[in-house]
C-alpha cells in the first residue's frame, strides 16, 4: 500500500482485494498465504491501523470501529473457504493443472446460409396460413411455360434463358409451375409457399447464377384482391427486414399474372437516400407478384370467373445477398467453409466481401 | 435504340408531342411508379468541367496570320486574358464560353498556354463541336445570356435534352418509341397529347403487290417517291436520331428510321428501279432462295423465312432487314416505301435461324400496330417533302388481309370484377375516365362498361387486360383494404418437410456443415468414382444446350459434387471434413411424360482429422466406426427401430462399401472411397461416406408414439465372452442373443480380438447383457435360464463358443 492510498485510507479497496484473493485460494495453503498477507501481524490491515493517527480525533473512532468490523468479516471468510477446501482436499486434481487449458471439442457445423434465410421466410409465411408445396426441378415446357401463358415462339421467353433437356421437358426457369401442378390437384381456397431450386442458362458473374434458389406464393379464393396481396407481402417485407422498410408496388409485366407488379423496398443501408446497394435510386427490387392471370386458371381447369388469386415470387439467393451484404451470388455453391461458417452463429452481423 | 428490354427516349423529342414541365428526376419516378421503369436517365452530353463565361473586350488582327483574331478576354480574374481565335463570328462585347488553361475538353485537348505565331494565348474560345455538345464546327458558340465574367457555365451550356433509358416488357411494343411514350406521360399527366402532322395519301396507287398468304403478312402498304435526292438530313433530324442513339446516314435512311423512333413503325426503302418488273411478291422463301443483305452477309433462306421478292427474286427479309441491292444509294431516283404488319413468329424464327437482331425485327417480333402502317407512311411522305428528299406520289398501295384487324376490339369490362380485382370500390364511370385517359374510350352500359381498344394496344386482349390498365392509372400506391385480409385458411405442416428440417438440424447440432452443391455433374464423373456401366447412376440425363461441358448432365449423386468441395477446402484451411448435403439427384424414368425420378438424398462425407488439434489425446483420422456411428444414431433419431440389415454393396462397388437394408430395400450406400477414387479427387486421405434415401424411409406421420412404464425393478447385468470363427458375424450374435433371451433389455459389446493367441480364423466377442422384468426382482436363477437359452442357440447355430477363462 503506498502513501497515497493510505492517506485517504481506502478501506474499500482493501476490502475488494483481501475477498477477493481469499475466494481465489484454491488450496488451504494458498489460503494461509493470503491470510498472512491481509491480516497478518505485518499484514496490510496493520498498516491501514497506523495511518489511523493521520485522522482527525472525531474520525479514529468511527474509522477503527469499520476496520475492527472488516477484520471479524475476513476472518470468518477465511475459516468458511477453509472448512471448503478442506472437504475436498482428497479429491483428484482435475484442472490438469491448469483451468484455462481448452476444453474437449468436436468440430463445429451449421446451415448452409440460404437453408437458413429461407427457414426463416418459410416461418413467417407458415405463421400467415401458408402451407408447403414442391414440384420437380425437371419440368414439362407445359407446366413452366405453356400453362403459364407463355405463348410458343413468344418474346416474353427472352427473359429467361432455358436449359432443355430435350424439347418439350427443361429445367424449370422459375418455381410457378408448381402453382398450375398444385391447382390442378387442389380446389380454393388455398394459400401455399413453393420454395424450390430454378435454372437459367445465363453465364455466371457476380450477379447471376445459373441454378438458384426461390420461393414462390399463391393465394387463392373467391375474392382475393390486389389489396390483399400488398397487406401480405408488406407484412413479410416488414417481418424480414424491419418494420421500418417502405414498400411500393410498381405496375410491370409477367405474362401470369395482371395486374402484376414489381415490389420494391427501400434501400435498409441508405434509408432511401440512394447509395451503391440501391444503384442510387433508393429502392431495391425485392419480388415479382400480381394477380393470377385468368388463362392461368383456366389451364389448371378452375371456373376462370368463379376465384381470384395473387402470386409472388422470390430470389432467396437474393435475399441472402441483400440481407447479409454478400457480394458474389456464385459464393453460394462454391462452399468455401470459411463463408459457409461465418452463418452459424445465432446472431451475426457483417459483412461479406 | 431498342435491346436488353429497352428503349432510349431523348426528353426534347418526347416534347413535341406532350408538355413536360417535370424535372427529369420527378419524370423518371412518375414512368417508374406508372409502369414504365426507367432504368437510368442521363443528361444527352457529358459534363464539361472548366468551361468559364468570357467577356471579349476587344479584337485585333494576329499580325503575322491574316484568318486569326488577338482577342482580350475577361474572365473574372484580376488579369485580362489575351486568346487567339480562329472564328470568323468573333466580336467586340461577346459572351463566349471559355476553357482556361489545364482543362480538357470532351475530345481529350487539354488547353495549355501558348503561343501562335509569336503571340500569346491564354486560353481557348469554344465552339459547339469542341465543346462536345453540338454538331458546328464554324464558330465560336455566342452565348445568349449574361453572367458575371469567370462564372462557371458547363450547366447553362450545351443541351437540356435527357436520355431515358425505359424498360420495355415485351407485352408493351406500342412503348417502342417517342409518340408511345408520350402517350403514357399524357395519360399519367392528364395532358393533351399531340400527333404529329401527316401527309394525306390517297388509297388506289396502281402497283403490282402480291401477298402469298394473309397470315403471314396481314398488311402491307407502300408509300412511292419520284425525283430522289439523296443527301444529309437537316441537324435538327440528326441531332434527335443521334440522341435516340440511331446514327444518322442519309435523308432517306434518315427520315424511316425517324418515323421508326417516332411511332414504332419500320420502314424501309427499296430503290423502285431495281425491282425487277416493278413488282412486290411477299412470299415464303424457295429452297435454293438466297440474298444479300444490308450487312454484306450472303444468307441462304428455305420455307421457314418469309421474304420480299420481286418478280424474280427475294429483295429483302420480311420485317428483319433488307437486300444489299435494293438499298437506296445516291443514284437512286425512284423508292417504295414499305410499311407492314409480318407475322410475329416467323419474323422470330427467321432472326433466330439467321442470328440477327434488328429495329425491325424486335418491334414486329412483339406484334406492333397493324392500324398505322398507313399513317406511318403518311408521315414519312410529309417528312422526305418538307425536308426535300424527294416528291411523294398521292397515292399510297395498301392490301389488308381482313378488314377487322383494323377495327377497334370491343371489350366488357364488368364493374365488380374491377373492384374485386383490385380491393376497391369504384364506381362504372369511374373506370370509364382511368380508361379514357389511354385513349381507351368507353362506355357505360348498365353497371358495366364497354371499352373500345385501339389497335395500338394490341397487348389487351380481355376484360383482365382492363383490369389492369384501371389499376395501373388508378395507381397501386391508391390500393389498400383497411378491412384486413379476411384470410380463414391456416398452415398444414408437411411431415416430408419436417423430417428434412429436423434431420438437418439434428445433423448440423453433430458437427456437420452444411453444404449446398450443383445440380449439375461432369459427365466424367460416374468414371472417375469407378461405378459400373449398369450402375443407374452413370445414366445421367444431358442438357441439351449445358453452360459447359462439365456441366452438362444432372447429377445422379451428391457425392461428386460433395468431394469437389472437400477437394476445394484444402488441407492447409481445413483439418477435418464432416459435411452433408439434403438435395435431389435425377434418375431417368419412364414416369409422367418422360420425367425422371427426383430423390431426395442426404449425403454426408468424413475426411482428415476427425477433431481439431487438441492437447488431450493422440490426433487420428475419421474411421469407419465414426462414420458408422453418426449413421446408426441418425436413423435412430428417425425412429427407425427395425433392423437393417447390412449387405456387400452393389456390384463393382467398393468391397468395404455396405448396403443398408430396411425390410429388404435399400435405404443407404455406406462405406469407405476407393483410393484411387479419393485420389482422383485429391484427397490422400481416406474418405468415408454415407448416402441415404431419404425418401425411401417410412413416410414421415402423426407422431404415434405412446409414454411406457418405467419398470420399477433393478437390471441384471452379466457379462460373456465367446469365441466365433472368421464367418460369423457380431449381427449373428446378436440376432441370436435378442431372439432366445425373454428378458434382455439391452446389449452392448465392449471388446473384439481377433486372430493373435486365440490361432487364425477366430475371434472373440465380450458383451454385457442387462436383463428386466416388469413383474418383479429378477433371481439369479432367471438370469441363468436365459443364458443357458443363449449359449446352446449359439453353440447350436453359429458354432460360437463360451471362452475358457
Amino acid at each position: 500500500m503506498n502513501d497515497d492510498d493510505a492517506s485517504r485510507l481506502d478501506i474499500e479497496g482493501f476490502e475488494e482485494r483481501s475477498v477477493k484473493a481469499i475466494m481465489e485460494a484454491r488450496t488451504p495453503e494458498m489460503l494461509e498465504e493470503q491470510r498472512i498477507r491481509f491480516l497478518g501481524r505485518k499484514g496490510e490491515i496493520t498498516e491501514v491501523l497506523r495511518s489511523i493517527v493521520r485522522l482527525s480525533k472525531d474520525e479514529r473512532p468511527v474509522v477503527g470501529g469499520r476496520l475492527n468490523e472488516l477484520k471479524q468479516r475476513l476472518n470468518a471468510l477465511i475459516e468458511e473457504r477453509k472448512a471448503l477446501l478442506e472437504t475436498s482436499d482428497g479429491d483428484e486434481e482435475p484442472f490438469c493443472g491448469d483451468p484455462t487449458l481448452p476444453g474437449r471439442r468436436g468440430w463445429e457445423g451449421g446451415r448452409h446460409v440460404l437453408h437458413r434465410v429461407l427457414a426463416d421466410i418459410k416461418e413467417i409465411f407458415f405463421g400467415m396460413g401458408y402451407s408447403l408445396a414442391t414440384g420437380p426441378d425437371v419440368e414439362l415446357d407445359y407446366y413452366n411455360f405453356e400453362a403459364l401463358n407463355f405463348p410458343p415462339d413468344h418474346p416474353s421467353r427472352d427473359t429467361q434463358d432455358t436449359f432443355y433437356i430435350n424439347r418439350d421437358i427443361l429445367l424449370r426457369t422459375q418455381t410457378s409451375p408448381v402453382q398450375v401442378r398444385y391447382m390442378e390437384r387442389h380446389t380454393p381456397p388455398l394459400r401455399i409457399i413453393v420454395p424450390g431450386r430454378v435454372y437459367r442458362n445465363e453465364t455466371p458473374d457476380p450477379s447471376h447464377a445459373a441454378e438458384f434458389l426461390q420461393m414462390e406464393g399463391l393465394y387463392i379464393d373467391t375474392d382475393v384482391s390486389l389489396a390483399d396481396l400488398k397487406n401480405d407481402v408488406t407484412f413479410f417485407i416488414h417481418s424480414f427486414f424491419g418494420s421500418d422498410a417502405k414498400v411500393r408496388f410498381r405496375p410491370h409485366f409477367f405474362p401470369f399474372t395482371e395486374p402484376s407488379a414489381e415490389v420494391d423496398m427501400s434501400c435498409f443501408a441508405c434509408k432511401g437516400e440512394g447509395c451503391s446497394i440501391c444503384q442510387k435510386t433508393g429502392w431495391i427490387e425485392i419480388m415479382g407478384s400480381g394477380m393470377v392471370h385468368p388463362h392461368v386458371f383456366r389451364y389448371a381447369g378452375y371456373e376462370t370467373d368463379r376465384y381470384t388469386g395473387f402470386a409472388f415470387g422470390m430470389g432467396i439467393d437474393r435475399i441472402a445477398m441483400l440481407k447479409y451484404g454478400i457480394g458474389d451470388i456464385r459464393r453460394f455453391l462454391a462452399n468455401d467453409l470459411r463463408f459457409n461458417s461465418q452463418f452459424w452463429t445465432e446472431i451475426w452481423s457483417g459483412v461479406v466481401e | 435504340m431498342v435491346g436488353g428490354g429497352g428503349v432510349k427516349v431523348s426528353l426534347e423529342w418526347l416534347k413535341r408531342y406532350v408538355d413536360i414541365k417535370e424535372a427529369p428526376e420527378v419524370l423518371a419516378r412518375d414512368l417508374t411508379m406508372f409502369g414504365l421503369n426507367v432504368e437510368e436517365f442521363h443528361s444527352l452530353f457529358p459534363p464539361l468541367k472548366g468551361i468559364v463565361y468570357g467577356k471579349v473586350l476587344d479584337v485585333r488582327k494576329h499580325p503575322k496570320a491574316d484568318r486569326l483574331s488577338l482577342c482580350r478576354v475577361d474572365v473574372g480574374g484580376e488579369k485580362i486574358l489575351d486568346i487567339i481565335c480562329g472564328a470568323q463570328n468573333v466580336r467586340e462585347g461577346l459572351g463566349v464560353p471559355v476553357a482556361l488553361h489545364g482543362t480538357v475538353l470532351p475530345g481529350g485537348m487539354k488547353i495549355k498556354r501558348t503561343r501562335i505565331r509569336g503571340e500569346v494565348s491564354e486560353g481557348m474560345i469554344c465552339s459547339e463541336i469542341e465543346l462536345g455538345i453540338g454538331r458546328d464546327a464554324e464558330g465560336i458558340i455566342e452565348l445568349d445570356f449574361e453572367e458575371k465574367p469567370g462564372a462557371g457555365i458547363e450547366e447553362r451550356l450545351g443541351s437540356s435534352d435527357y436520355i431515358f433509358d425505359i424498360e420495355v416488357t415485351p407485352n408493351r411494343p406500342d412503348q417502342l418509341c417517342h409518340v408511345g411514350v408520350a402517350r403514357e406521360i399524357a395519360a399519367l399527366y392528364r395532358r393533351p397529347l399531340r400527333m404529329p402532322e401527316c401527309m394525306t395519301l390517297e388509297t388506289g396507287a396502281e402497283y403490282r403487290l402480291v401477298i402469298e398468304n394473309g397470315n403471314d403478312c396481314p398488311r402491307y402498304s407502300a408509300a412511292f417517291i419520284d425525283d430522289v435526292a439523296t443527301g444529309p438530313s437537316p441537324g435538327w433530324m440528326q441531332d434527335l436520331l443521334l440522341a435516340a442513339g440511331m446514327k444518322p446516314i442519309n435523308n432517306i435512311v434518315d427520315v424511316t428510321n425517324f418515323v421508326l423512333l417516332e411511332l414504332g413503325q419500320p420502314l424501309h426503302a427499296f430503290d423502285r428501279d431495281r425491282l425487277a418488273k416493278d413488282m412486290i411478291v411477299v412470299r415464303r422463301a424457295k429452297n435454293g432462295d438466297a440474298l444479300v443483305t444490308l450487312d454484306d452477309i450472303e444468307r441462304e433462306l428455305d420455307g421457314r423465312d418469309l421474304v420480299i421478292a420481286d418478280a424474280d427474286k427475294p429483295v429483302g427479309l420480311a420485317g428483319v432487314i433488307g437486300g444489299r441491292d435494293s438499298e437506296v444509294t445516291d443514284s437512286t431516283r425512284r423508292i417504295l416505301l414499305e410499311s407492314a404488319m409480318f407475322n410475329p413468329r416467323l419474323v422470330r424464327q427467321t432472326r433466330q435461324h439467321m442470328k440477327i437482331e434488328t429495329e425491325a425485327s424486335y418491334r414486329f417480333e412483339r406484334e406492333g400496330d397493324i392500324g398505322i402502317t398507313v399513317a406511318a407512311l403518311e408521315r414519312a411522305c410529309l417528312l422526305i417533302k418538307e425536308i426535300g428528299a424527294g416528291c411523294p406520289a398521292l397515292f399510297h398501295a395498301d392490301i389488308l388481309a381482313d378488314p377487322a384487324l383494323v377495327g377497334k376490339r370491343k371489350i366488357t369490362m364488368r364493374t365488380r370484377q374491377v373492384n374485386r380485382v383490385m380491393g376497391t370500390h369504384l364506381s362504372a364511370r369511374e373506370t370509364v375516365s382511368l380508361l379514357e385517359r389511354l385513349e381507351i374510350k368507353s362506355e357505360i352500359s348498365g353497371r358495366d362498361v364497354i371499352a373500345s381498344v385501339p389497335s395500338f394496344r394490341r397487348d389487351i386482349k380481355a376484360e383482365i387486360d382492363l383490369i389492369e390498365e384501371a389499376a395501373r392509372v388508378y395507381g397501386y400506391e391508391n390500393i389498400g383494404r383497411e378491412d384486413q385480409s379476411g384470410c380463414n385458411i391456416f398452415s398444414h405442416i408437411s411431415g416430408d418437410d419436417k423430417r428434412i428440417e429436423t434431420v438437418c438440424n439434428y445433423l448440423v447440432s453433430r458437427g456437420f456443415a452444411e453444404v449446398i452443391t450443383s445440380t449439375f455433374m461432369d459427365p466424367g464423373d460416374p468414371v472417375r468414382m469407378g461405378w459400373l456401366e449398369r450402375d443407374p447412376r452413370c445414366n445421367a440425363i444431358r442438357i441439351e444446350n449445358p453452360l459447359t461441358e462439365a456441366q452438362s448432365v444432372l447429377r445422379t449423386s451428391l457425392l461428386p459434387g460433395m468431394l469437389n468441395v472437400a477437394r476445394r477446402n484444402s488441407l492447409s484451411e481445413r483439418e477435418g471434413i464432416k459435411i452433408f448435403e439434403m438435395g435431389k439427384v435425377f434418375i431417368p424414368a419412364a414416369g409422367e411424360a418422360g420425367l425422371p425420378n427426383e430423390e431426395m438424398h442426404i449425403t454426408a462425407i468424413f475426411t482428415r482429422s476427425v477433431r481439431p488439434l487438441n492437447w488431450f489425446g493422440k490426433q487420428r483420422s475419421f474411421d469407419y466406426f465414426d462414420m458408422k456411428g453418426e449413421l446408426e444414431a441418425l436413423l435412430g433419431r428417425l425412429g427407425i427401430s427395425q433392423e437393417i440389415v447390412l449387405a456387400g454393396g452393389g456390384e463393382g462397388t467398393h468391397q468395404f462399401v455396405c448396403n443398408w437394408l430396411l425390410d429388404s430395400k435399400l435405404i443407404a450406400e455406406a462405406g469407405v472411397l476407393p483410393s484411387s477414387v479419393a485420389r482422383i479427387y485429391d484427397s490422400e486421405h481416406q474418405v468415408f461416406y454415407f448416402d441415404l434415401w431419404i425418401d425411401d424411409l417410412p413416410r414421415a406421420g402423426r407422431d404415434r408414439k405412446r409414454y411406457r412404464q418405467i419398470i420399477p425393478y433393478p437390471a441384471v447385468k452379466r457379462d460373456l465372452c465367446v469365441i466365433a470363427a472368421d464367418r460369423v458375424m457380431f449381427a449373428d450374435i446378436r440376432n441370436v442373443v435378442k431372439r432366445e433371451a425373454k428378458l434382455l433389455e439391452k446389449i452392448w459389446l465392449f471388446d473384439y480380438y481377433r486372430g493373435g493367441h486365440l490361432g487364425e480364423g477366430k475371434r472373440s466377442y465380450t458383451f454385457r447383457l442387462s436383463f428386466r422384468s416388469s413383474k418383479g426382482t429378477l433371481d439369479d436363477s432367471t438370469v441363468d435360464r436365459e443364458i443357458g437359452r443363449i449359449l446352446t442357440a449359439l453353440q447350436r447355430e453359429l458354432e460360437v463358443v463360451l471362452r475358457e477363462e
